[in-house]
């Protein structure tokens, strides 16, 4: 669940998860090492004095600062075609669960093999326990096997919502009329 | 004062070179009796201290009889003139040495001090918003019983096991890791 004033993702509940927070340390690594430079080139531009104001243009510095910030889009793209394939792949899931999107709460449905719904309603304020977390509990929780494919289809009845979980790193548009696969 | 007309003739090097000298005429009645001593920062004649720019376009005085003598003397000796003359012909072609253009001016204290003041107005602010704006914050963070209920259920449910909250719990002897 999110904690209290986090900055970072949560830690990762499934392995595409976890790929994802590693491309984004990765891509993060990368752009601390462009920010580096350029910001030394800032602060050189303030501090030194033996700067030459006179340069009006250099083809070899052109040339050189358009290929190397090519190679490192090659850098961050690589990884990031492959997980974005990683996460289309095709799984044989186990069980799916239908969830439903309505003003003001979420109704699911177990349909495999016994016929189950509920309605799953936020837990008010006023009305929770000592270890409720507030505006995150609901009274009938979402049970989702361990350790297995599971297919969700999102639908919505009235108006557009969307279903994540983020430690699982899905999340879809719940559309009247549409079933999102996720 | 005259002003560029439009030449109705083919623009040749020697009508461009016109303009020029028209345009640099004008200038000289701007500058006074000072001379001219070379091309400057862009032709313009114009005097300006820079450190990257050694020797400006005109001197900085204008040329007085006494310079003028001192120009004469110093076409001979040099060990004749005194330091007094030798920095007289210095002022006469420029104001500023480079050591006086370097010189550190004290403009970081006043900068440095509007920046804290700014920063300072922005924490008055914040002070003013908690207590006039801002409504008390729920009793799931200002009660320590809800605090330490939550805390029990969040170790209970695994959250964060990997690097985050129920990874510095010690499971077998239930309490924190050391």
């Amino acid at each position: 669940m999110s904690t209290l004033a986090a900055l970072n993702f949560q830690n990762a509940a499934s392995p595409l998860m976890e790929q994802l927070i590693f491309f984004h340390d990765h891509s993060m690594t990368i752009l601390i090492l462009i920010i580096t430079i350029v910001g030394y080139n800032l602060i050189s531009t303030y501090t030194n004095t033996n700067i030459d104001q006179h340069m009006l243009e250099s083809q070899p510095l052109e040339l050189f600062w358009t290929i190397v910030p090519s190679f490192i889009l090659v850098f961050i793209g690589l990884p990031s075609i492959r997980l974005l394939y990683l996460l289309d792949e095709v799984y044989q899931p186990s069980i799916t669960i239908k969830t439903i999107g309505h003003q003001w709460y979420w109704s699911y449905e177990y349909s495999d093999f016994l016929n189950l719904e509920f309605d799953s309603y936020m837990i008010p304020s006023n009305e929770s326990e000592n270890l409720n977390f507030r505006l995150l509990d609901v009274d009938n929780r979402t049970v989702i096997p361990f350790n297995t494919q599971v297919r969700t289809l999102i639908s919505a009845a009235d108006v557009l919502h969307s279903w994540t979980v983020p430690a699982l790193g899905v999340k879809a548009d719940a559309v009247p009329g549409r079933l999102n696969q996720v | 004062m005259a002003l560029l007309r439009v030449i109705p003739r083919k623009a040749t090097p020697s009508v461009f070179m016109q303009q020029v000298a028209r345009l640099h005429n004008i200038e000289r009645d701007k500058i006074g009796n000072r001379e001219v001593v070379g091309w400057g920062i862009n032709g313009m004649y114009s005097y300006v201290d820079h450190i990257a720019f050694p020797m400006p376009a005109i001197r900085f005085k204008e040329n007085s009889p006494e310079i003028m003598a001192l120009k004469e003397r110093e076409k001979g000796d040099w060990k004749k003139l005194s330091v007094e003359d030798k920095k007289a012909l210095y002022r006469a072609s420029f104001c500023q040495t480079y050591s006086e253009m370097r010189a550190p001016d004290g403009r970081w204290k006043s900068i440095t001090g509007w920046v804290l003041f700014g920063i300072s107005c922005s924490f008055w602010i914040y002070i003013w918003e908690k207590l006039f704006v801002y409504p008390p914050m729920p009793d799931t963070i200002t009660n320590i019983e809800k605090r330490q209920a939550q805390l029990k259920r969040m170790i209970d449910i695994r959250v964060d096991p990997i690097d985050g909250l129920s990874s510095k719990w010690d499971y077998e002897n239930n309490r924190w890791k050391k």
